[in-house]
């Protein structure tokens, strides 16, 4: 029976790692507008003995596109995966290019005095009682409205200028001649009763440039690669950024399903 | 075998073996008298409800302890309220349902399915998230009267029975839940739920198959889903691709056991949609 067991476990375990879109029916948690995308950073932080870095991206995609932080700047895609640490940001690499006291706070300089942890937890702010400034709410209050993700419309603030977007760091960025892309395509889907996808690229450009979607995530060659839905919930592909930080998956799927095919 | 419900739990005293050992008896030729075939598809009908309910080896089969109709789908939701001295909240499932769609609160306010996940406080409500995107005094009654206040901080989850049953009392009935059929009840028009609280920006997805679910075990016949029938409630994504996958065939660990955990079907039909405890509704062939 001992060994019956063991065996089963086994199978059971490998067949848990074997299976890549495993499905426990536990209903997804939909985090607060004020949380949506919000990361936590904690790779060296609590080991060192200080709280972790929590990350709001609804603050900073106020102000920069997307393409600044994640290609100029280096960041990963995935939580975590980016390992920043201290000496970086001193050296004005990741957060510090920014945080420098002249385009942003500067990092607090070395010590543990009181005035450099006001400074600290300002970031550092995973469990420790600070107040996030600016607040959500009445930064966003005259912001076009949303029913998902942070509940804003980041695209249509853009649009009217409520939010006008940096796609620069001094220092770092180099400008180059935007290149002409093409303007929407549309994709099939593959179930017959789904309505088309239409993909909007200048949509899309004002925000993530070329590079933080092709090649990496994207094949350039039309086609190429054949994108599933389930991959895409596996947070591949459109899913490395959506129902992560741009518009949720788990809201309608009109938000890109959009052309009927009957 | 022993079905009988007490307190509110179907007690029986049948495992796993001995179920294996009953299914592999040779079937037990009932020779006349339709009393012996009655008792016969009796027993096995009871026994397809325990199947149903998910014997696992060496426990038993449990059903949560079905409250009285009125009070069916009521939740008292206590984050932090009792911490920051407020009795608890009542939420009654029944009231809502008949004038919004599941698919308003647990899509398009971010209402979690489970009970206290949902990060609801004072200040987002008085931002118009959550309660307070129709509680603000302009669509229902509004959080900032101070009056009003214990209309939902009560911390009673039997409120409201008369009023329930006044409810109640025109719409097409069920033996399970609230009482109430509630598809039918919408069907027949006799309530109107919203669809969506911002319906001109709102278009449904036409996705009508209707699944045929075999069943793990051999005995139980098949459960029918409509896609039909759950869009009228919910959206797409109340389902997928969280409880269910979208691919055909690749939902794993989905078991009437995980149902009964309250996964899967149970995240709804456990505590809110009819419960569990209707076998046929589900699978209609059951005998």
């Amino acid at each position: 029976m001992k060994g019956f067991i063991r065996v089963a476990s086994i199978l059971l375990v490998a067949g848990a790692v074997a299976a890549r879109a495993d499905t426990h029916g536990v209903p997804a948690h939909r985090p607060p507008p004020d949380e949506y995308g919000q990361v936590v950073m904690d790779n060296f932080a609590t080991t060192s003995g200080i709280a972790a870095v929590r990350f709001d991206h609804w603050l900073h995609r106020s102000e920069y596109t997307c393409r600044v932080c994640h290609v100029d700047l280096g960041f990963a895609m995935q939580a975590g995966a980016t390992r920043v640490r201290e000496v970086d940001n001193r050296h004005h690499q990741y957060c510090g290019a920014c945080h420098d006291g002249k385009e942003a706070f500067a990092v607090a300089p070395s010590g543990y005095d009181a005035e450099s942890q006001k400074v600290c937890v300002r970031c550092h702010a995973v469990g420790e009682r600070v107040t996030p400034r600016p607040d959500f709410y009445t930064f966003t209050e005259g912001f076009p409205k949303t029913l998902y993700g942070n509940r804003i419309d980041w695209l249509a603030a853009q649009r009217r200028g409520q939010i006008k977007l940096k796609d620069t760091v001094p220092g770092v960025t180099r400008r180059r001649r935007p290149i002409r892309h093409q303007g929407e395509t549309v994709f099939a889907a593959r179930d017959l009763q789904m309505p088309e996808i239409v993909f909007s690229h200048p949509k899309h450009a004002v925000w993530v440039g070329c590079e933080l979607c092709h090649p990496a995530i994207f094949p350039v060659e039309p086609g190429a690669d054949k994108i599933s839905m389930q991959a895409i919930f596996e947070g591949r592909y459109c899913g490395v950024c959506h129902g992560k930080v741009s518009f949720p998956l788990d809201f309608d799927c009109r938000l890109c399903h959009t052309r009927d095919v009957y | 075998m022993n079905t009988g419900r007490e307190d509110g739990r179907v007690v029986s005293g049948v495992t796993l073996p001995s179920l294996f050992g009953f299914a592999r008896q040779p079937r037990p030729r009932v020779v006349g008298g339709s009393v012996g075939i009655l008792s016969l598809r009796t027993l096995i009908g009871l026994l397809f409800c325990t199947l149903a309910g998910g014997v696992s080896a060496g426990s038993y089969f449990e059903l949560p302890t079905q409250p009285p109709p009125a009070a069916y789908g009521n939740l008292l939701i206590n984050r932090i309220s009792v911490r920051n001295g407020i009795a608890p909240v009542v939420f009654p499932h029944w009231i809502h349902r008949a004038r919004y769609t599941c698919r308003v609160c647990h899509i398009e306010l971010g209402f979690n399915m489970a009970v206290n996940t949902t990060e609801i406080t004072e200040k987002r409500n008085r931002h118009g998230q959550y309660c307070g995107a129709c509680h603000n005094g302009k669509r229902s009654f509004g959080e900032t009267d101070r009056h009003q206040c214990r209309r939902c901080h009560n911390g009673n989850r039997y409120v409201g029975e008369a009023r329930f049953r006044k409810f109640a009392a025109g719409l097409p009935r069920t033996s399970f839940g609230n009482r109430i059929d509630w598809v039918k009840a919408l069907h027949e028009g006799k309530i109107k739920p919203v669809r969506s609280l911002h319906p001109s920006a709102y278009k449904p997805l036409q996705f009508e198959k209707d699944l045929v679910l075999k069943a793990a075990w051999k005995m139980v016949p098949p459960a029918y889903f409509s896609h039909r029938i759950h869009d009228q409630w919910l959206g797409c994504a109340n389902c997928h691709p969280s409880l269910f996958n979208i691919k055909r065939h690749t939902t794993r660990h989905f078991s009437m056991v995980a149902n009964l955990n309250g996964r899967f079907c149970g995240s709804c039909h456990l505590r809110v949609a009819f419960p569990l405890d209707d076998c046929r509704r589900c699978h209609p062939k059951m005998r």
